[in-house]
């Protein structure tokens, strides 16, 4: 009953951070005209997705110059936390009226769409006892949550062989950017909660969650009825039950969920998807506001996983340069090209490390 | 992906990956579909969100030149396929099916759209849990005996950290659960032994002590009990879990190795080192 209520009170813990990183976004520098087109709910499921990504965005600068000189766990968590609470505390100050607001608004479209409502509730469910509840065997988790549960142990980041516990000399760079297993490090070093539980059952419910939240923010922009709506998030949760081969994302959020490969297959990519629509339709926020909530989808996604260092610059492509082209949006190129930079700049590091031109070491040579 | 390599099969390794990418599955096919749906029948919102980008996948991601081009950069043997998640199925098919369920006038036709769409995801999709799902027996979402397991090596250990050899499935999984576990194959070299035999050569190599083990208790194949107990030694491995019906449980009994304890299905051997191993965390503080 205990880990039940440890899962449950991560889970609204992870939403409350990242509505409060997220709603800095959406929140700071918006107009009267915005706040007047943007819903209070989507502007809710917005600010939560964001600031997922803007989480794990500032994480990173935090994390990485204390492990590049081999500093221990419980050092970073004592610089980050301290940063998570002030974060909090600024985006209540600022925005907890608004807060407000858009949690009744929740409710209150809860009591308009009743039998909606029902219906998402039971597949999401579905979908969080599938996560939390079943066992699968991958290969994979093998180095992450191994790392997770290594770093915790012997208090340093990324030094030790999760497969075998030996001591390494140098940083593979292949997972040193990809800071997402340090943040769980922290937070298992701060709570004492052991490695598995959180990785495979409080980060894999708050992922799941997360994915079915960017559904129907995609869902919603594609359609106007609220039953509709709902037709389209089953659809994609039939979807995702169904397309099924040990390659497909689909298979990855079910399975794997918990691992950084299957965020950035399912979040991060239909996170950028929802806001190139909203680009397209020219809807909601100005140009520069829209860059940089993709520039923090985008280098948050990195951080997440290596895979994304490809995958994101990919999508950027193929979805916003012909809408640059066919819109004349020259100006917002840009943009483009800055949201481009950070995947292929870790890709061409990972690279430089691969042909041997340099090594990070654990220990000063 | 697992036997294909772009420079082995050329312009060919597209349309292979993507074989294998996709299955039994026919939702590619059901994404083209769409496509020429939307194209023919879409309004003009829908061109623009859908077209384009399926237009330039085809350019880039779909490209049989792509991969090849990539190859010289990065090694996208094993990870290509990934790029196929771009493709806006999962947004594309569920739309779809969603405008042709909702834009139909009345309650029956509804319902029948409703049961074609249900039949084509029957014939077009393979279930998640077709051969069934396995609840997890713990919170922590590991087998009940391997904890039993790392519990007996510790309480026999006496130290802070034991090393051992452990059977396929538990040298994955142990240290996602106990850290203080040191184990002597990591993950490639058990996935190595598991898909090809070991050479003479290989067992010789003094480099690599841990080839006889696996060699031995992988692949089955003879190792010498000296050289056995020597590698335990050259690798500092106190414990070997073998499961109880492996055929080297008496080669293990006669080259010295005791059982030291028993969970179900597994048998725990304890081998006496020359030298006490004790393992220590490297001590960073003398460099700060």
């Amino acid at each position: 009953m205990i880990n039940v209520l440890i899962i449950l009170f991560g889970v609204i813990g992870n939403f409350i951070v990242y509505l409060s990183f997220g709603s800095l976004i959406t929140g700071v520098g918006k107009g009267r005209k915005a706040s007047q087109t943007e819903d209070n709910v989507r502007t809710l499921l917005v600010s939560v997705v964001l600031g997922f990504f803007f989480y794990y965005f500032l994480f990173f600068f935090v994390c990485v110059p204390p492990m590049a000189y081999y500093r221990p766990l419980s050092m970073l968590t004592g610089i980050w936390v301290p940063i998570v609470i002030a974060v909090i505390l600024i985006s209540a100050f600022f925005n907890g009226r608004r807060w407000i607001e858009q949690i009744k608004g929740v409710f209150d479209a809860v009591r308009r769409e009743k039998v909606a409502a029902a219906v998402l509730l039971i597949i999401v469910t579905i979908q969080v006892f599938l996560v939390a509840c079943t066992y699968n065997f991958t290969l994979d988790a093998a180095y992450y949550v191994a790392n997770v549960a290594t770093s915790v142990d012997t208090n340093m980041m990324n030094v030790y062989d999760p497969f075998t516990g030996a001591w390494q000399d140098h940083y593979e760079m292949r997972y040193f950017f990809a800071t997402y297993s340090m943040q769980d490090s922290v937070v298992c070093r701060l709570t004492g909660i052991p490695a598995l539980i959180w990785t495979k059952s409080v980060m894999a419910i708050t992922i799941i969650l997360l994915t079915n939240i960017i559904y129907i923010l995609i869902a919603r922009e594609l359609f106007d009825r609220p039953v509709s709506v709902i037709v389209m998030v089953v659809c994609m949760f039939v979807v995702n039950m169904t397309f099924t081969t040990i390659y497909t994302s689909s298979m990855f959020l079910i399975t794997r969920t918990y691992e950084g490969k299957a965020i950035v297959g399912n979040l991060a990519l239909m996170t950028v998807f929802y806001l190139f629509m909203r680009m397209n339709d020219g809807s909601g926020y100005s140009y520069l506001k829209q860059w940089l909530m993709l520039f923090i989808v985008c280098f948050g996604a990195t951080t997440i996983s290596s895979s994304a260092n490809m995958l994101i610059p990919v999508e950027l492509t193929v979805l916003f340069v012909p809408l640059i082209i066919r819109k004349k949006l020259w100006k917002q190129i840009t943009g483009y090209v800055i949201c481009v930079i950070p995947g292929l700049a870790f890709a061409l590091v990972f690279v430089l490390y691969v042909k041997g031109y340099f090594v990070l070491y654990t220990f000063p040579k | 992906m697992q036997g294909l390599n772009v420079t082995e099969k050329g312009i060919t390794y597209l349309w292979e990956c993507l074989s294998l990418y996709t299955g039994a599955c026919a939702y590619m096919l059901l994404y083209v579909a769409a496509l020429i749906y939307i194209c023919i029948y879409g309004s003009r919102r829908e061109k623009e969100v859908f077209v384009p980008c399926s237009v330039f996948l085809l350019v880039t991601v779909y490209n049989p030149v792509a991969p090849l081009i990539l190859d010289r950069i990065f090694d996208v043997n094993s990870e290509y396929y990934r790029f196929f998640w771009v493709t806006p199925v999962l947004i594309l098919i569920p739309y779809l099916a969603t405008v042709l369920i909702t834009r139909r006038q009345t309650g029956r036709q509804r319902l029948i759209v409703t049961g074609l769409l249900v039949l084509t995801v029957m014939f077009s999709g393979r279930f998640v849990y077709t051969d069934g799902f396995r609840l997890a027996e713990n919170i922590y979402k590991m087998p009940q005996e391997m904890i039993e397991v790392s519990e007996l090596i510790h309480k026999d250990s006496g130290n802070e950290y034991a090393k051992a050899f452990l059977e396929y499935e538990y040298n994955m999984q142990m240290r996602q659960y106990d850290p203080k576990m040191l184990l002597t194959i990591d993950r490639e070299d058990y996935l190595d032994a598991v898909s090809m035999p070991y050479t003479e050569e290989m067992l010789n190599d003094e480099a690599h002590p841990e080839y006889r083990l696996l060699a031995l208790l992988v692949r089955n194949q003879p190792v010498e009990k000296d050289e056995f107990t020597q590698a335990l030694e050259d690798t500092k491995t106190e414990y070997v879990v073998v499961n109880s019906d492996h055929p080297k449980i008496n080669y293990l009994k006669s080259a010295g190795l005791k059982v030291v304890n028993k969970t179900d299905s597994n048998t725990i051997f304890k081998y006496e080192l020359s030298e006490p191993y004790e393992f220590e965390l490297v001590d960073y503080s003398v460099v700060y």
